[in-house]
């Protein structure tokens, strides 16, 4: 099996997780689709370190959920400020810094 | 017929005494520099300082005249470096002396000139509140005056040159309060811009042709110069000379300019500065010598210039207006015989000299008249003030007699020179240029007579009118002898400096290592008739002047109704029309045209820009919406951009 | 023990502790800082982390100091950790930026004189707009914990501008961001308008680490490595797919742009600047410019100069986007917090050109302009913070009308920073501006050199509106009070002028300095 389709596929889900980006209001799922964003690139990382016969790339795909492990963390310390603020999970409502 | 470029002899490196030579500049440059920086407190003994310097000066100029005097021919022609001035890549002009036969003589003139004057003025502007900054730029001035003859290249001379009209700017606005003479001196520092800027050109050119502005290395190397080049140096050169000389078409400052101290009239408009051009010619020989084109452009100028200063001479009633047209026309009979060539630079030299003596000698008489009459200036309110002012007359009609041309004064001998050498011409020019001169001569003869009698003979008009236009009583009186002392001294010259400069030749030959051997030409007139015949025009002129104006008295006020030649010369033969019409008016439209494409196009573009870089901005930051989806989406189309356009770059 | 013998030997990689024991003290001392803060009580957290701070600058520096002056052998650099990290020249210059900018800022994040209690929320869990807000508003506590997050940012700086390796790139990119999305929503006033900051940096900071992270993967996939100099080595004329190069290259370097907050990767910059407490906004403005340029000045340089000729262009679009946005938006900017983030957009357009001339002199011009606009910067938002009203902050530009009639020596200092800003002689800001452009015109830049002075000419005229505004306007009645700052502030704020004028003057020492040396891979 050519592992195009898996850099496709994984092209595909990063470009899924930055339309998601753009399109969905509530906070915690845009900060979802980032993650998703994040897991195509594990993919890709994976894919290329079979291609290369290598572990490297393996290695980076465990990196790389660390720090999205520490970035919800403070994602979602934030988020649950501002909801508490606010009473709304909404990125749109969040517009009072403008122009 | 061209004689080597004598002007470019080897100079040695100035020793001894002439390595002081500095010290010129120094003196006088010191004396302003104290004056000015002085303040009040120099107020009591500044005149004091400013006569001294300049009479250090000239003592030091003798010694170093006489020193050079005992040297050989060969000798004469020294050096002085003093500092690297400008050394800019390949443009290296250092700042150095030049000393020879040409430069001392100026030096002197200048010096000697100036001393009298100097101590003229501490009789004439007694009573002057801000008689200390007078003397400090008369200081100025000597100063800047020696730098542009004692030079040793073009730039150096260039800065002498600005620094006179500077001097002479300030000088002729000296009685700022009066608006005419703020005008005056805006228009001769307007005028003389327009020749500087050929005299810059021309030095452009020549550092553009040869690399250097020395005068050594120009005169030495000019022969490699294409002869399109020379001319236009030629040109360009004269158009300077123009500027400062108040030769046509750039005459008209200089009668304005008389709205300056008397004194400075004397030095500065009369014996020094307006020579300048004269000067720079000479000093050019060795450029003017391959272009006889060139040369016939300066003779045609020169005398263009002493008919129409003659002419209008005639019209004024303005004794020091009569006098500023009648240097006019001695600066054209100069700039005519240096125009002549070898034949003529040594003549137009000495015409340079005798005119200093006897023109600065009227000048402080017509001042001393006017001291003593209120400061009128009018001729036709004086008259019958030889019996009220004995020896201002008997100076004055010695430095008449000499202008005029009579033997043995000393005019005869420098002005009839440049007559036969003007006849001396080939062909056709020689009748033109010399008819010219003659005619010249007869016209200043009549209205040099004219200003005598109004002003010293016939009856005494003032004492009808009793009072000057500003009410005060005329009580005409001899002035006190710090100024007649110099009338006199310039009297004697006026007398004698002809005589003593021609006899053998001695000037021609003390100047020959600069200019050149005098050569001698045979033309139509031999020497003997043109004397003749220029004293008797000259007589015909007197005698003319004397039926028009000596027999019957003459009106207090000018006639109006006039005939068209005497209208003309009233109005400077149309000289400020013709300029109006040819550079101001146009000017004026120009500028006009340029304030209107200012206004709406330059002004509209930048408050247009404004207005369009404010209005986008204004737009754009609208696009800073606030939302924070529409920033991902700004950051999402930027990356896909970059992104394209890498990939395009690279597959393209 | 039969069992361990059986195993295999295994050789640790070398690693220089001299090299990078900054980092190390940095690093250490933000985790004890984080043990005070659970441990110590909290009357005693704000006295114990000032000190530990300082003597984190103090140990960082000497460390610094130490091993850059008993550099002999290793003169020019070395590469440590597997050849995860580099210290060399331009690292060592960038480090030592770094510390003092750092401490430059933690000057104004301990200040508290200037707002009683200083610029942090006492309790950031507190609903703002409630009676414990309002009653914490007036309490003289405050978070300590902005002590730990601040040395964990600048830890990760530090490992940024040093990392060898895309991997540690990324690492240090997240190390550094995530305590800065934190500290964005830390201010003790409008809590709002700093909570909706932290908010928009966060997420769009995870969006481009996410391009980052990709554009990383695709490089992988390209050279097999993500070591910088493997990169390099493989973009010399393999037969590999320039499709992975370029796109992981453009991804890769949104992500940096977005740190750096170039146009059109900018959108964050105003919002966040505003919002953010002003110490913080120093912070973040002097430091993180420093790390990310200093991070895209080594990705460019060692992995992608063989391939300038394909991207160049590119980026000279970029840049020419920065300063024009930066300069044209900035002229109706009302806020002078946002105004100065405008003008940073600016500035990082400016960077971007000496970065793109990919020889010595854009090397070290840019390491220079970095030095000398964080101080500048540093000094700018210390005086911002000075003039108040009651609500905090006043820093609505209508409210510094005729300031300089209130408070001359503020003014003039502020003015000077101005003209420092937009590049005039005598402030460092001209002679950073001079060295970039003069090496982007070496490298044929010409004509985005031409594109920056325009920018540089209009970005001028917001800078002397404020200037007129305070000079020439009638000071407002109810206007701001300008507060005399404590030691700390007045300490921040003087030494951010004076190296503004020092640069501006005698700039060739920290020149010289800049331009010591390349870097090593």
């Amino acid at each position: 099996m050519t592992p195009t389709y898996y850099l496709l596929l994984s092209a595909l889900l990063f470009s899924l997780g930055a339309v998601g980006v753009l399109v969905r209001r509530n906070a915690i799922v845009v900060f979802m689709c980032v993650e998703l964003m994040l897991n195509a690139v594990n993919l890709t990382l994976v894919t290329f370190s079979r291609m290369h016969g290598e572990l490297d790339g393996q290695v980076m795909g465990f990196f790389v959920m660390v720090v999205a492990a520490a970035e919800v963390v403070v994602g979602l310390t934030i988020i649950m400020s501002i909801f508490r603020t606010r009473r709304s999970a909404s990125v749109d409502d969040s517009n009072l810094l403008k122009y | 017929m061209l004689a080597p470029a004598s002007g470019a002899t080897d100079a040695v490196a100035a020793s001894g005494l002439a390595s002081l030579a500095w010290l010129l500049l120094a003196l006088p440059a010191f004396g302003a520099a104290v004056l000015l920086l002085a303040g009040k407190r120099a107020d009591k003994w500044g005149h004091l300082l400013g006569c001294a310097t300049i009479i250090a000066a000239f003592a030091y100029g003798l010694a170093l005249f006489f020193t050079t005097l005992g040297q050989g021919a060969e000798e004469r022609t020294s050096e002085l470096h003093l500092f690297d001035w400008i050394p800019v890549g390949a443009l290296d002009v250092e700042f150095g002396l030049r000393l020879d036969p040409l430069s001392l003589t100026f030096v002197l003139l200048i010096t000697g000139v100036g001393s009298l004057i100097h101590i003229y003025s501490i009789g004439y502007m007694a009573h002057e509140e801000g008689r200390r900054k007078f003397f400090a730029y008369l200081n100025l001035f000597v100063s800047a005056m020696l730098l542009l003859v004692l030079g040793n290249g073009f730039v150096t001379l260039y800065f002498g040159w600005e620094g006179v009209g500077l001097a002479s700017y300030l000088l002729i606005g000296w009685y700022q309060y009066k608006p005419e003479a703020a005008s005056a001196a805006k228009k001769a520092f307007l005028m003389n811009r327009v020749g500087d800027l050929g005299l810059a050109i021309a030095i452009f050119i020549m550092f553009k042709e040869l690399g250097t502005t020395t005068y050594t290395d120009v005169f030495a190397r000019v022969d490699e110069l294409s002869s399109g080049s020379i001319l236009a140096i030629t040109l360009l050169l004269l158009l300077g000379a123009c500027g400062k000389s108040g030769q046509f078409p750039l005459q008209a400052w200089l009668p304005d300019a008389m709205a300056g101290p008397t004194p400075v009239s004397a030095l500065i408009h009369a014996a020094t500065m307006v020579t300048a051009g004269v000067y720079l010619i000479a000093r050019s020989n060795p450029i003017y010598n391959l272009s006889a084109d060139g040369r016939l452009v300066v003779m045609i100028i020169g005398g263009v210039t002493l008919l129409i200063g003659c002419i209008i001479g005639c019209a004024y009633d303005d004794f020091k207006k009569v006098l500023a047209y009648s240097t006019v026309s001695q600066i054209g009979y100069m700039i005519l015989a240096v125009g002549l060539g070898p034949v003529g630079y040594a003549l137009g030299i000495m015409h340079l000299l005798t005119h200093g003596f006897f023109k600065a000698g009227l000048f402080l008489g017509a001042g001393s008249v006017m001291h003593g009459m209120n400061d009128e200036g009018n001729i036709r309110r004086m008259g019958g003030l030889a019996k009220y002012m004995p020896v201002t007359f008997a100076t004055w009609a010695l430095g008449y007699l000499a202008l005029i041309g009579i033997p043995p004064f000393s005019g005869f001998f420098s002005k009839d020179a440049i007559i036969a050498a003007a006849f001396g011409e080939p062909g056709w020019r020689g009748y033109v240029f010399g008819g010219v001169a003659l005619l010249g001569a007869a016209l200043t003869a009549f209205y040099m007579t004219r200003l005598l009698i109004l002003v010293f003979l016939g009856k005494p008009r003032w004492k009808e009118l009793k009072t000057s236009e500003d009410g005060r009583e005329y009580h005409p009186h001899e002035s006190p002898w710090s100024m007649k002392i110099p009338m006199i001294v310039l009297a004697v010259g006026s007398v004698g400096a002809g005589f003593f400069l021609e006899n053998g030749e001695r000037l021609a030959g003390w100047l020959e290592p600069t200019l050149g051997p005098l050569q001698e030409t045979h033309g139509a007139l031999d020497h003997t008739m043109v004397a003749i015949l220029s004293v008797a025009l000259s007589l015909v002129g007197v005698a003319l002047a004397f039926l028009l104006f000596g027999r019957k008295p003459q009106p207090t006020t000018r006639p109006l109704r006039v005939s068209f030649p005497v209208r003309a010369a009233r109005a400077d033969l149309y000289g400020n029309a013709l300029n109006e019409a040819l550079f101001a008016r146009p000017g004026t439209w120009l500028s006009r045209a340029l304030v209107f494409v200012d206004n709406k196009g330059v002004d509209g573009l930048v408050n247009g820009t404004a207005a369009l870089l404010g209005g986008s901005s204004g737009r754009l930051r609208r696009l800073q919406t606030g939302f924070v989806r529409s920033y991902a989406l700004s950051m999402l189309l930027g990356a896909i951009c970059v992104l394209g356009a890498l990939l395009m770059v690279r597959f393209s | 023990m039969t069992f361990l013998a059986q195993v295999e030997l295994i050789k640790p990689p070398e690693i220089e502790y001299s090299a990078i024991a900054p980092v190390l003290i940095v690093l250490g001392a933000a985790c004890v800082s984080v043990l005070f803060e659970a441990f110590l009580p909290k009357h005693q957290r704000w006295a114990a982390q000032v000190v530990l701070t300082m003597l984190t600058f103090i140990g960082a520096g000497t460390a610094l100091g130490l091993y850059a002056g008993a550099e002999t052998t290793t003169a020019q650099g070395i590469t440590t950790l597997s050849g995860a990290v580099a210290v060399d020249r331009p690292v060592i210059f960038l480090w030592v930026t770094l510390l003092l900018l750092g401490f430059g800022s933690i000057l104004l994040i301990a200040d508290r004189s200037v707002e009683p209690g200083g610029a942090f929320v006492a309790d950031a869990a507190v609903r703002p707009g409630t009676v414990q807000d309002r009653a914490q508003a007036t309490r003289t506590g405050m978070q300590t914990e902005v002590f730990p997050l601040t040395l964990f940012a600048l830890a990760g700086m530090m490992v940024f501008v040093a990392a060898n390796d895309l991997l540690t790139m990324f690492i240090a990119l997240e190390v550094l961001s995530l305590p800065l999305y934190l500290m964005c929503g830390l201010a003790r006033r409008r809590r709002l308008l700093s909570q909706e900051a932290a908010v928009k940096y966060f997420l769009l900071g995870a969006f481009a680490s996410a391009f980052f992270l990709y554009g990383l993967a695709l490089l992988y996939g390209y050279a097999g490595s993500v070591k910088l100099a493997d990169i390099a080595t493989a973009t010399a004329g393999s037969d590999k797919s320039d499709t992975l190069l370029f796109a992981g290259f453009g991804l890769l370097v949104v992500g940096l742009l977005f740190k750096a907050s170039v146009g059109p990767f900018h959108a964050w910059t105003p919002d966040v600047y505003q919002g953010a407490p002003t110490p913080i906004t120093a912070f973040m403005a002097a430091c993180t410019k420093v790390a990310a340029f200093g991070g895209i000045l080594r990705v460019l340089t060692v992995a992608f100069e063989r391939t300038n000729w394909e991207w160049r262009g590119v980026l000279w679009g970029v840049a020419v986007a920065s300063m024009v946005i930066g300069a044209v938006l900035g002229l109706t900017q009302t806020d002078v917090k946002r105004m100065v983030a405008y003008s940073s957009v600016a500035h990082a357009g400016f960077l971007l050109i000496g970065s793109i001339s990919l020889t010595e002199q854009g090397l070290s011009g840019t390491l220079f302009y970095l030095l000398a606009y964080g101080f500048t910067t540093i000094a700018v938002f210390g005086v911002i913070s000075l003039v108040r009203n009651a609500d905090g902050e006043a820093t609505h530009l209508s409210q510094w009308a005729g300031l300089a009639k209130r408070s001359p020596v503020l003014a003039g200092v502020f003015t000077f920073l101005l003209l420092a800003l937009a590049g005039i002689p005598l402030t460092s800001g001209f002679v950073g501006k001079f060295v970039v452009f003069a090496a982007a015109i070496q490298d044929g830049l010409a004509p985005l050199v031409v594109v920056a002075l325009v920018a540089s000419a209009v970005a001028a005229f917001f800078y002397l509106r404020v200037i007129v505004l305070m000079y020439f306007s009638e000071p407002a009645p109810d206007g701001p009070t300008v507060t005399v700052p404590g030691a700390f502030t007045t300490i921040a704020i003087t030494v951010g002028a004076a190296v503004t004028l020092v640069l501006g003057v005698w700039p060739s020492f920290a020149l010289d300095w800049a331009g010591a040396g390349g870097f090593i891979f």
